[in-house]
């Protein structure tokens, strides 16, 4: 009897206690599943540190997006490779398995080009393939093909400064010297339509590279970044204003610029498509459309936190051969930032914190963590987070 | 096949007869169970966010009880009491494929008026009746989805809290004096209750609930 009066009394201070306690929150932060390890292929939008920095806002907490989705799951990110001022050595510290590259390409044609650079994301890739092996407990983050569609449109501008010469290079990397003969005769519709042959090649080699290295050797968790709209980036937006300029403003300027912003879509487009249709519903695949993503951002910052979606935040610090303006990321801290915020801004010191862009081509931390939350809805629509 | 079974419950226990009066005075104390069902219509969690995320709870199952004091030989007033029911919170809209965003435990307490129908000695004595529900929310727990598509971690992962809320509440229901002080009541209830959820993120949600909860109970009158 005593034992049931007591079981009573429990039972009603547990009942109490359930009604009374804890109207706060609380979390069960264990993910869906369990990953021990993230491997990172890609290009600077990734790279943790290859060459001492990272191509964002410097600071103490400036975690990019491969970094918080590593963070999601409990792990951490370190750049595997480390710049030498002539080449890419392997971090002496070890376990580090961010393997990006501030300026990685699907096809890596600069200075210093060739087979076995690890500036070609797919070499990123074979590299880990031959020291290390995957398991079910490794996510694998790819982003590639923003610099390769960067270095077309520079090629498709010079066309008539160098008479399709460096056109006629980038395209001959992927495609044959007849296809590009005939686009080249084409005119205007014929280098329009070789763009989107060369970016589909790109896509094919890209997925070829991922499906050798990763797929094939045995990694089950893999996220897939397509080509984000790289003609919504600062960067960008002044090339199609130049567009715009050149073309002797006013309304043809608005139609060239148009025109030419419609072609670079259409190129990103043909890289997105095709590998999407590479990828198809393997179950192994997480396709982030970083390209819907990035668009929907830059169209509608508020609905994102964004103060700013067009201008970068870091400061410009000269001008580059290319006529566009030049940032130096060591020197664009956060302190920095917060100690000079320019006229007009709302937020104080922390004004660069709601802006998009850090240069003209990259995001801010906070242009990351949207970018890792995009991902993260893929990861758990898969029952992957 | 359910409803079923329960209609052949109740005619045998109808036909069972001899009933006794609950009439003005009596105190019948029940138990049984209860499955209560939100009708949720969520507004759109408000930025930073994809445009229209919104939320979606489950229904959630619990025992219950209660105690019913008639006042007149027509009118009574039911208190039911229960531990609180434990409810999934999932995405809707954009982020309809996310899955579970966290759970949150509910104890609705509510003070109800009905007016039986009949004379207390009726054997079967349809009620309706209304009163006043006040929902608290507790014990929330979110998920790692949860933290992820909102830019949390597990280091700082995003909290989860809603706010207790009341609202009006109406209720039909029919009990049936079976035998001596036993009695079976079987009711619907639905409440008119909006939360709001929020992150501590500080993004909020505005969320309508509006549940619908089925009731099914044996009383004995003391």
């Amino acid at each position: 009897m005593k034992a049931l009066q007591t079981k009573i009394v429990a039972l009603a201070a547990s009942l109490l206690v359930a009604a009374c306690g804890g109207s706060g929150g609380s979390a069960d932060t264990t993910p869906a599943i369990k990953i021990t390890s993230v491997k990172v292929f890609g290009d600077s939008i990734q790279d943790s540190g290859t060459f001492g920095y990272k191509f964002t806002v410097q600071t103490s907490d400036n975690l990019i997006f491969a970094e918080r989705i590593a963070a999601n799951y409990g792990q951490t990110l370190c750049n595997f490779y480390v710049f030498t001022g002539t080449t890419f050595a392997a971090n002496s510290k070890a376990g580090c398995t961010n393997f990006a590259i501030g300026g990685g390409r699907v096809t890596y044609v600069g200075a210093g080009a060739s087979a076995a650079n690890p500036l070609n994301v797919g070499v990123q890739m074979a590299t880990y393939a031959q020291i290390g092996t995957y398991s079910a407990t490794d996510l694998v983050i790819v982003d590639g093909g923003g610099n390769d569609a960067a270095d077309l449109v520079g090629a498709y501008l010079a066309v008539p400064k160098d008479k399709a010469a460096s056109l006629s290079g980038l395209l001959g990397t992927l495609l044959t010297p007849t296809q590009i003969g005939t686009a080249l005769a084409g005119g205007s519709a014929g280098i329009a339509a070789i763009g989107s042959t060369y970016m589909t090649a790109l896509a094919d080699k890209f997925y070829a590279s991922i499906k050798a290295s990763v797929l094939d050797k045995g990694a089950s968790h893999v996220v897939v970044m397509n080509m984000p709209g790289i003609t919504n980036t600062p960067r960008f937006q002044m090339v199609l204003n130049g567009i715009a300029a050149a073309s002797g403003g006013g309304a043809n300027g608005t139609a060239a610029r148009a025109q030419s912003e419609a072609l670079f879509k259409a190129w990103i487009s043909a890289f997105n498509t095709e590998l999407a249709a590479k990828v198809g519903s393997d179950d192994r695949v997480a396709l982030i459309d970083f390209y819907t993503g990035f668009n929907d951002q830059v169209a509608t910052p508020a609905q994102f936190g964004l103060t700013n979606a067009t201008t970068p935040a870091c400061p410009i610090v000269g001008v580059g051969s290319d006529g566009l303006p030049v940032y130096d990321f060591p020197k664009c801290t956060g302190a920095a930032l917060s100690a000079a915020p320019p006229a007009g801004v709302t937020g104080g010191a922390d004004w660069w914190k709601s802006y998009a862009f850090s240069d003209g081509f990259h995001p801010t931390p906070y242009g990351h963590q949207l970018t890792q939350q995009l991902i993260a809805k893929s990861l758990a629509a898969k029952g992957w987070l | 096949m359910k409803s079923k079974l329960l209609l052949g419950a109740l005619v045998a226990l109808m036909s069972a007869g001899g009933a006794m009066a609950q009439s003005a005075g009596s105190i019948v104390v029940y138990g049984g169970g209860a499955q209560i069902t939100p009708h949720v219509d969520s507004g759109d969690l408000t930025a930073p966010s994809l445009p229209g995320t919104k939320v979606d709870v489950k229904k959630a199952s619990q025992v219950v009880g209660g105690v019913v004091y008639m006042w007149t030989d027509n009118i009574g007033i039911d208190l039911p009491i229960g531990p609180g029911y434990k409810h999934k919170v999932v995405g809707a809209g954009a982020i309809a494929d996310v899955g579970k965003l966290g759970t949150v435990s509910a104890l609705p307490v509510t003070l109800l008026a009905h007016y039986r129908f009949g004379e207390a000695t009726s054997t079967v004595r349809p009620y309706l009746g209304a009163g006043v529900t006040y929902a608290r929310f507790f014990k929330p727990i979110s998920t790692a989805s949860m933290s992820g598509i909102t830019g949390g971690t597990p280091a700082n992962p995003t909290l989860l809290t809603m706010k207790s809320t009341g609202g009006p509440t109406a209720i039909a229901g029919v009990v049936v004096n079976v035998t001596g002080n036993w009695s079976v009541d079987l009711a619907v209830t639905k409440t008119f209750l909006k939360t709001t959820g929020s992150l501590s993120t500080g993004q909020t949600i505005e969320t309508t609930l509006d549940p619908t909860s089925v009731k099914f109970g044996i009383g004995y009158k003391f």
